[in-house]
């Protein structure tokens, strides 16, 4: 496995947890756990953002896996 | 027989009556009222069943218990009006014990001997006088202590963690029934329990209670209890994705060897480790 392929891996599952941070946002009752799942939800966003800028540059470095 | 019909006639409106004068006296636990109500409600009792039988005339009955009930009425209503007169009526508390240490005469003046008040400690599991830091009698004679405060039962807040907040769970199936009103005050519709059952692979009808907690997480008890139900786990695996990608992050910035990408690895990784720490009492309770 390529270190692309594997950052690729790492992003979906963020990214899945973003969806399951949504969920918690709109379904909990309280407002202080809203607030921190929503202080996750941003702080994921951005490593996310992180790593797929990442994720061009090693897809710009080696090409031939891209898409893997 | 016409003495038996007027017994059967009087006993009926003494019946009501009396319920009616004991209602008016207050809502009070028979537990808990001082020995002084105690035999009020006595001699009303005596009263009212030596007239229901004929043994006392009438009128004099009626005398006695307009006395007897009304009394105490305004003897109650006296002692929330003033303090002193609710000293007076109920009696103060007694501190029995202070500091750790017995008050002897305080014990003496509510008669009560060593072994009583060990017994009633002991009921309030505080077997070991050494761990009391303060008791006192209240009015209605139950014994309260206050443990020494390393002698107390550790709370989070003596710990120094952190817990979520968590509302009281509503019920909104029982007996494979929905219940409208919780569930709507919850801001969830019946499609939304349809489309969780659906999930699960039950009907309601199969459910004997459904409950959801303050996160809006479903729990179901089943009449057939021979199928396994997937109990919610949601959370704990959303903390589990989460510390694998702070672990992919640092494998990361181990394996690259650009300086760039690896303080860009090891910062996310770090700010995960930041971010599981502060989700850790929301997501694993």
């Amino acid at each position: 496995m390529t270190v692309a392929s594997q950052v690729k891996q790492t992003i979906a599952s963020l990214k899945g947890t973003r969806g399951t941070l949504r969920v918690y946002i709109t379904q909990t009752r309280d407002d202080e756990t809203r607030s921190v799942f929503t202080d996750a939800l941003n702080e994921t966003n951005t490593i996310i953002e992180d790593l797929e800028k990442r994720l061009q540059v090693l897809e710009f470095e080696e090409p031939q896996y891209k898409g893997n | 027989m016409q003495e038996s019909a007027q017994i059967l006639l009087k006993s009926i409106f003494l019946f009501i009556l009396v319920w009616a004068a004991v209602r008016l006296m207050g809502k009070r636990n028979m537990s808990q009222i001082s020995p002084f109500s105690f035999i009020g409600y006595i001699v009303i009792a005596i009263v009212a069943a030596l007239m229901s039988i004929n043994l006392i005339n009438l009128i004099y009955g009626f005398i006695a218990l307009l006395v007897w009930v009304s009394f105490p009425i305004a003897l109650d209503y006296l002692s929330i009006k003033s303090k002193v007169m609710h000293e007076l009526i109920n009696g103060k508390e007694a501190v029995l014990i202070k500091h750790g240490k017995i008050m002897e005469e305080n014990l003496l003046s509510v008669r009560m001997t060593g072994e009583d008040l060990l017994a009633q400690l002991r009921s309030k599991n505080a077997f070991n006088m050494a761990d009391v830091e303060f008791a006192v009698m209240e009015t209605n004679g139950t014994i309260n202590p206050y443990l020494k405060s390393d002698k107390k039962p550790v709370t989070p807040h003596d710990l120094g963690i952190k817990v979520a907040p968590q509302a009281e769970p509503q019920t909104i199936v029982l007996d494979g029934n929905m219940l409208e009103e919780p569930l709507t005050s919850l801001g969830l519709n019946p499609q939304w329990l349809t489309t969780e059952l659906d999930k699960m692979g039950v009907s309601l009808e199969n459910v004997f209670l459904g409950q959801v907690d303050s996160s809006g997480d479903l729990y179901l008890d089943l009449f057939d209890d021979a199928i396994e139900l997937p109990q919610p786990k949601v959370k704990e695996m959303l903390y589990a994705a989460f510390e694998k990608s702070q672990a992919d992050l640092t494998t990361f910035a181990q394996q690259t060897e650009d300086p760039e990408a690896k303080a860009m690895y090891s910062n996310n990784s770090r700010r995960l480790e930041d971010l599981l720490n502060k989700l850790r009492p929301y997501l694993l309770h």
